[in-house]
């Protein structure tokens, strides 16, 4: 099975985790996006919720099982076809409920100027770290969406 | 989820799942999602997602209710925000 391994800077990344724990414990009770479904019945919502929830949990769990030992002392967390598309699904919940909380007071049009430049500058501490953390699960994104995109062929 | 049908001779109400933008997700991220759940090639799923960025909504699927709820449901697990609409909210 094709396996990439990403080797990350300890120094870096370590802090970010505390943080992006803490978005992770919020989606165990809050979904990502809310269900739209404005015609359901209450009673379908709720059994929509609970499973989404379940579903939340169950990919921020994955994620995190990367940061283990192993990456605290050698730096290296690993995708394959097994765990891709589950730290797919958790970092595109984390950076969505990021958005709606710790960087909730940017625009639209501020954030995407930033991501083009990184120019953070004036941003308070707890924002800058926000942003890094929003950029970082992106990075793990574009990773996997690159080398193990779950819709290209598996290679032999 | 039961329906009541009012009139038995009337054609079956069609379901619309629509796809909505947000500011957040990656456009890789969401082509592939399309691709992976509605089995669209990349150009169809490309269309889509830029036919929701700028617009703010794409229709992705039309077809009865159980299954627009199915399509609806596995998008709000990839994230991606969606709704359903039938024939009569338009």
């Amino acid at each position: 099975m094709k396996r990439v391994d990403v080797r990350l800077s300890i120094p870096a990344v370590a802090p970010l985790l505390d943080l992006i724990k803490s978005v992770a414990e919020e989606l165990r009770t809050h979904l990502a996006v809310p269900i739209a479904l404005a015609e359901a019945d209450a009673e379908l919502a709720a059994v929509w919720r609970e499973d989404l929830l379940e579903s939340q949990r169950e990919d921020c769990d994955r994620l995190f099982s990367l940061f283990d030992q192993e990456f605290f002392s050698e730096g290296v967390i690993s995708f394959d076809r097994e765990n891709a598309e589950a730290i797919l699904r958790a970092c595109a919940a984390l950076r969505l409920r990021f958005r709606r909380t710790h960087l909730a007071s940017i625009s639209d049009e501020t954030l995407e100027a930033i991501e083009a430049s990184t120019n953070i500058g004036n941003w308070d501490a707890a924002e800058q770290k926000a942003f890094a953390c929003f950029m970082f699960l992106d990075e793990l994104q574009k990773i996997i969406l690159k080398y193990l995109d779950p819709m290209a062929p598996e290679e032999e | 989820m039961s329906e009541t049908n009012d009139n038995p001779g009337a054609e079956p109400q069609e379901w619309r799942v629509v796809f909505l933008n947000d500011s957040v997700t990656r456009m890789s991220y969401a082509v592939m999602v399309l691709r992976k759940l509605f089995g669209f090639d990349e150009a169809t799923a490309v269309q889509h997602m830029m036919e929701a960025h700028e617009s703010g909504r794409s229709v992705l699927w039309l077809g009865v209710r159980e299954n627009a709820e199915a399509y609806a449901f596995s998008l709000q697990q990839w994230h991606l925000c969606a709704t359903i609409e039938s024939d009569e909210t338009s």
